[in-house]
C-alpha cells in the first residue's frame, strides 16, 4: 500500500489560478488523474467585513453589505434590511415587497446566466461563454436603468425601497422578458439539456449525493439540484413570495431523474430562469399602488433604531443558496454591536469538495463552477503561509493586531480596540 | 550546388511558412470571435505576441533541468525539419523513398519534445498535461497511420515509382480511381483525418493536454519569453504541416497545370493555391471545431479515438483492401 504513495501527486488548484474567478485554495491530491484527497484553504480575499460593520451605523452599513460581493448586492442588501426589521419591528408596505421581488429575480437571472457562461467556459466551450454574457447584457442594462448602476442598485433601504418601478421600466422589463423567452431561453435550454459536449463532460460528474447535500447543509441549487426541495422563499414563506406561486425547482421536472452531478445543477439554473420571469410577471399583475417605504428620512430610522433592542435575523434565496444575517442592537447607539453573514458558499464549498474525491482532474473546474463560488462572500478566517516554506497558522490576537495596525495605517482616525473574543469560525470574530 | 539549393529553398519555406501560419493563428481568432459575436483581436496578433515575447525576459524555474531550455529549440528543429518532409502543393523538399515514415516520426517527436520540456519544468501542471499529451498521442496515431497507409498502398497499385514517398499524393490521387468503394472508403477516411488534425493541434474536444481551466495551459505552464515564443512558432508550423498532410492525400489538385505555367512560378502559384486549401481544412478542423465544441475529460477523448475513430479508419482500409484485391467483383 506504502508503494503506491509514490505516485500521488499533491495539485494546488489556486490561490490564483485560471480557473477560479477569486483566490481560494484547493489542495487535490491525485493518483494519475484520479481525485483522492481534497483540501481547502480559505481566507484570500479577507477583508474584515464584520469588524468594519462595527464603526457604521445602520443606514452606512446599507452601503458596505451591498459591496460584499458583486452578483449578489441585492440578496446581501435585502437579507440585512430584513434582519434590521425584524429587530426593529418595522413594518413594510406590501408595494415594497413587489418591487424587491422583481429586483431580486431580475438579480437571479443575470446570476444564473453569468454562471451558465462560467461552467462553459470551464469545459472549454467558450461560445457558450460569450453568448450567455451577450443575453446577459440585456437585463444589466434594466437594472442600471432602475437602479442607476450595473451592479450595485442600492434599491434598499430600512423599511422599503428606495426607488419605485414606474410605467416605463415595466415596459422595459416586459420587453425583456419576451426577449429571454423567444430568443435567449430555447437556444440555453438546447445547450444545458441536449447539447452532447456539455452533457458528455457535466453528466456524472461532482455528483453530491442527497445524503452528503444534506450532512454538509448544501444550498440553493447545489441542494435542489441533489432534489432537496430546499427554498427559503417557499420554505419559510418570506414576504410575498407565496403569493407570487414559489416553488423549489428541481430537476426531476425537467429530465425526470435526479442524480445530483453538476448537469443537475445547471438544470436547476435553467429552470429557475424561467421561474424568475413567471413571478416578475405575476409580481407586477399583484403588485399594489402606494408607498414604497415606511420612513420618508433616513435620519428618521435612524432615530427609531437607536431605541431597537434584541437582535434580528434576515434569511433570503440569494441565487447561489440561503443567505442568513444576523443583528444584535446596541442600545441607545445608531450601531449594531454585532452583524455577521453567513452565506451560502461555505457549506456549498465543502459539499463538492466532498464530492470531488475519486473523481477525475478534469471536473475540478466544473464543479468548482457549478456552485457559483462567492469567495468575496465567503472569506472569515486567514491563515498564511510564510515564504520560508514554514507554516504558521496565525492566532486569533496576532490577526487582530494586523488587523488594528492596517486599519490604523489607512484611517489614523479610528481609535477603537477591539479585544479578542472567540467564537465560531476559527476562534476569529472579525 | 543541389545542396545550395534545397537549403535556400528550405530556408525560404520556411519564412513563408512561419509567416502564413501566423497569419492563419490570427485569422483562426478572429473567425471564432466572429462565431462568438466578439470583435476579436487585430488580424496580426499572433505577430506581436511572438515579437513580445522575444523581447521578454525567460524565468527558468528553480527545480528545472537543462532539458528545459533545450526543448523549445529542439521543438523549432524538429518542427523545421518536418517542413522539409510536408508536401506542399509539390513534393517535399527532401524526398526520398520512404519521406512519408520520417513525417510520422517528426510530427510525434515535436510531442515527444514538449513532454521532455514539460517534464523537466519540474511544475506538478506540466507533469500532468504531459501525462495527457502522450495519452492523446498514443490514442490518435493508430488510426491516422491506418489511413494514410491503406491509401498509400491504393495508390501504390497504380504503378508509382516510390509508393513510400508523399510525392506519389501528386502524382496520382485517390478520387481518380472511380471506384465506389474507393470514393465511400476515401471519404470515411477524410473524417478521420480531421479528427486526428483537431487532435494534433489539441483544438475543442481534444485540448486536452493544454487545458486552460483545468492544468493552466499544461506542458507550456512554466515557459515564457524566448521559449514560450519558440513553442509558440513550433506550434504554428505543426499545424500547417499536419494541415499540410490532408490536403495532399484527399485535394492535391494543383492550379499550375490547369494555367500551363512551369518551373519556378508553377511551384508559387501551387505554394499559395495549398496555401488557401490548408486554410480551409483548418478552418472546419480548428475554428467550427473550436466554436461548437467544448473539451472531453480524457477518459472520453481516449474512448472516442479506439472506439469511434480507430474502428472507422479499419472500415476504411478495409474498403480500400477489398477495392486493391478485388474481393468483390
Amino acid at each position: 500500500m506504502n508503494s503506491r504513495i509514490e505516485y500521488w501527486v499533491k495539485i494546488p488548484i489556486g490561490p490564483i489560478h485560471p480557473a477560479l474567478e477569486e483566490p481560494e485554495k484547493f489542495i487535490i491530491t491525485l493518483d494519475g488523474e484520479r481525485i483522492i484527497h481534497v483540501d481547502i484553504k480559505l481566507g484570500y480575499n479577507l477583508r474584515g467585513l464584520e469588524w468594519i460593520a462595527m464603526r457604521r451605523n445602520y443606514i452606512q452599513l446599507l452601503y458596505l453589505v451591498e459591496r460584499i460581493c458583486g452578483i449578489c448586492s441585492f440578496s446581501h442588501n435585502h437579507t440585512y434590511t430584513r434582519a434590521v426589521e425584524e429587530m426593529a419591528g418595522i413594518e413594510v408596505p406590501e408595494r415594497a415587497e413587489y418591487i424587491r421581488a422583481i429586483i431580486g429575480e431580475l438579480e437571479r437571472i443575470h446570476s444564473h446566466l453569468l454562471n451558465l457562461g462560467v461552467v462553459g467556459h470551464a469545459i472549454g466551450y467558450d461560445t457558450v461563454l460569450h453568448l450567455s454574457w451577450l443575453a446577459r447584457e440585456r437585463v444589466m442594462d434594466i437594472l442600471e436603468a432602475i437602479g442607476g448602476n450595473r451592479v450595485n442598485y442600492a434599491m434598499n433601504t430600512i423599511g422599503g425601497v428606495r426607488r419605485d418601478i414606474e410605467e416605463k421600466h415595466k415596459r422595459m422589463i416586459l420587453d425583456m422578458i419576451r426577449y429571454y423567452r423567444e430568443e435567449v431561453m430555447p437556444k440555453v435550454e438546447e445547450i444545458f439539456l441536449y447539447d452532447p459536449t456539455v452533457e458528455a463532460r457535466l453528466r456524472d460528474a461532482g455528483v453530491i449525493p442527497k445524503r452528503i447535500a444534506l450532512e454538509y447543509s448544501a444550498q440553493g441549487p447545489t441542494a435542489r439540484g441533489s432534489g432537496i426541495k430546499k427554498d427559503v422563499r417557499y420554505n419559510e414563506q418570506l414576504g410575498v413570495y407565496p403569493e407570487l406561486g414559489i416553488k423549489p425547482i428541481t430537476p426531476k421536472e425537467f429530465t425526470g431523474v435526479i442524480k445530483g452531478d453538476v448537469f443537475d445543477r445547471m438544470v436547476v439554473r435553467v429552470g429557475e430562469l424561467w421561474q424568475s420571469m413567471e413571478i416578475i410577471e405575476k409580481a407586477f399583475d399583484q403588485m399594489p399602488e402606494g408607498k414604497i417605504k415606511t420612513f420618508s428620512k433616513d435620519n428618521v430610522v435612524l432615530t427609531k433604531l437607536k431605541r431597537a433592542e434584541g437582535a434580528g435575523i434576515g434569511r433570503y434565496e440569494a441565487p447561489r443558496g440561503e443567505t442568513i444575517h444576523y443583528i444584535r442592537a446596541n442600545p441607545g447607539t445608531d450601531t449594531p454591536a454585532k452583524w455577521k453573514a453567513r452565506e451560502p458558499t461555505f457549506p456549498n464549498l465543502f459539499a463538492v469538495a466532498r464530492a470531488l474525491v475519486g473523481e477525475q482532474l478534469a471536473d475540478v473546474p466544473v464543479a468548482i463552477a457549478s456552485i457559483d463560488p462567492c469567495l468575496s462572500c465567503t472569506d472569515r478566517v486567514a491563515i498564511i503561509d510564510s515564504k520560508t516554506g514554514k507554516k504558521k497558522v496565525l492566532t486569533e490576537k496576532d490577526l487582530l493586531k494586523a488587523s488594528i495596525e492596517k486599519t490604523k495605517e489607512i484611517n489614523p482616525n479610528i481609535k477603537a480596540k477591539p479585544e479578542p473574543v472567540g467564537g465560531i469560525c476559527g476562534g476569529v470574530r472579525l | 550546388m543541389n545542396v545550395l539549393c534545397t537549403t535556400v529553398g528550405l530556408i525560404a519555406i520556411y519564412l513563408y511558412v512561419s509567416f502564413v501560419s501566423l497569419v492563419w493563428d490570427g485569422l483562426d481568432r478572429r473567425l471564432v470571435a466572429r462565431m462568438q459575436r466578439r470583435v476579436g483581436p487585430p488580424l496580426l496578433q499572433p505577430f506581436y505576441d511572438f515579437l513580445k515575447l522575444v523581447s521578454k525576459e525567460s524565468i527558468i524555474p528553480r527545480d528545472s533541468n537543462k532539458m528545459f531550455e533545450a526543448s523549445p529549440i529542439l521543438a523549432l528543429a524538429a518542427s523545421i525539419t518536418l517542413l522539409a518532409y510536408t508536401p506542399i502543393g509539390f513534393g517535399p523538399i527532401l524526398a526520398t523513398k520512404g519521406d512519408v515514415l520520417v513525417f510520422i516520426y517528426l510530427l510525434a517527436l515535436i510531442a515527444f519534445i514538449r513532454v521532455i520540456g514539460a517534464v523537466s519544468s519540474g511544475s506538478p501542471y506540466a507533469q500532468i498535461g504531459a501525462q495527457r499529451e502522450v495519452i492523446m498521442l498514443a490514442s490518435r496515431e493508430a488510426p491516422m497511420m491506418l489511413g494514410l497507409f491503406a491509401i498509400l498502398w491504393r495508390l501504390a497499385k497504380l504503378d508509382v515509382e516510390k509508393p513510400f514517398s508523399l510525392e506519389t499524393l501528386y502524382q496520382h490521387n485517390i478520387w481518380e480511381i472511380g471506384t465506389p468503394l474507393t470514393i465511400v472508403g476515401s471519404l470515411v477516411l477524410l473524417i478521420v483525418f480531421v479528427f486526428w488534425l483537431a487532435s494534433e493541434i489539441e483544438v475543442g474536444y481534444f485540448n486536452i493536454p493544454e487545458a486552460e481551466t483545468e492544468v493552466a495551459e499544461g506542458p507550456m505552464a512554466e515557459y515564457s519569453g524566448r521559449h514560450l515564443a519558440l513553442f509558440k512558432l513550433s506550434n504554428s508550423l505543426k499545424e500547417y504541416a499536419s494541415a499540410s498532410l490532408v490536403v495532399a492525400m484527399f485535394f492535391p489538385w494543383g492550379l499550375s497545370q490547369y494555367l500551363g505555367i512551369r518551373g519556378i512560378e508553377a511551384m508559387l502559384v501551387d505554394l499559395v493555391f495549398h496555401t488557401i486549401k490548408v486554410f480551409v481544412i483548418l478552418f472546419v478542423s480548428m475554428s467550427l471545431f473550436r466554436a461548437i465544441t467544448g473539451r472531453l475529460r480524457v477518459t472520453q477523448a481516449v474512448n472516442l479515438f479506439w472506439s469511434r475513430i480507430l474502428p472507422a479508419s479499419i472500415i476504411g482500409a478495409i474498403l480500400l483492401a477489398i477495392d486493391i484485391l478485388g474481393v468483390i467483383g
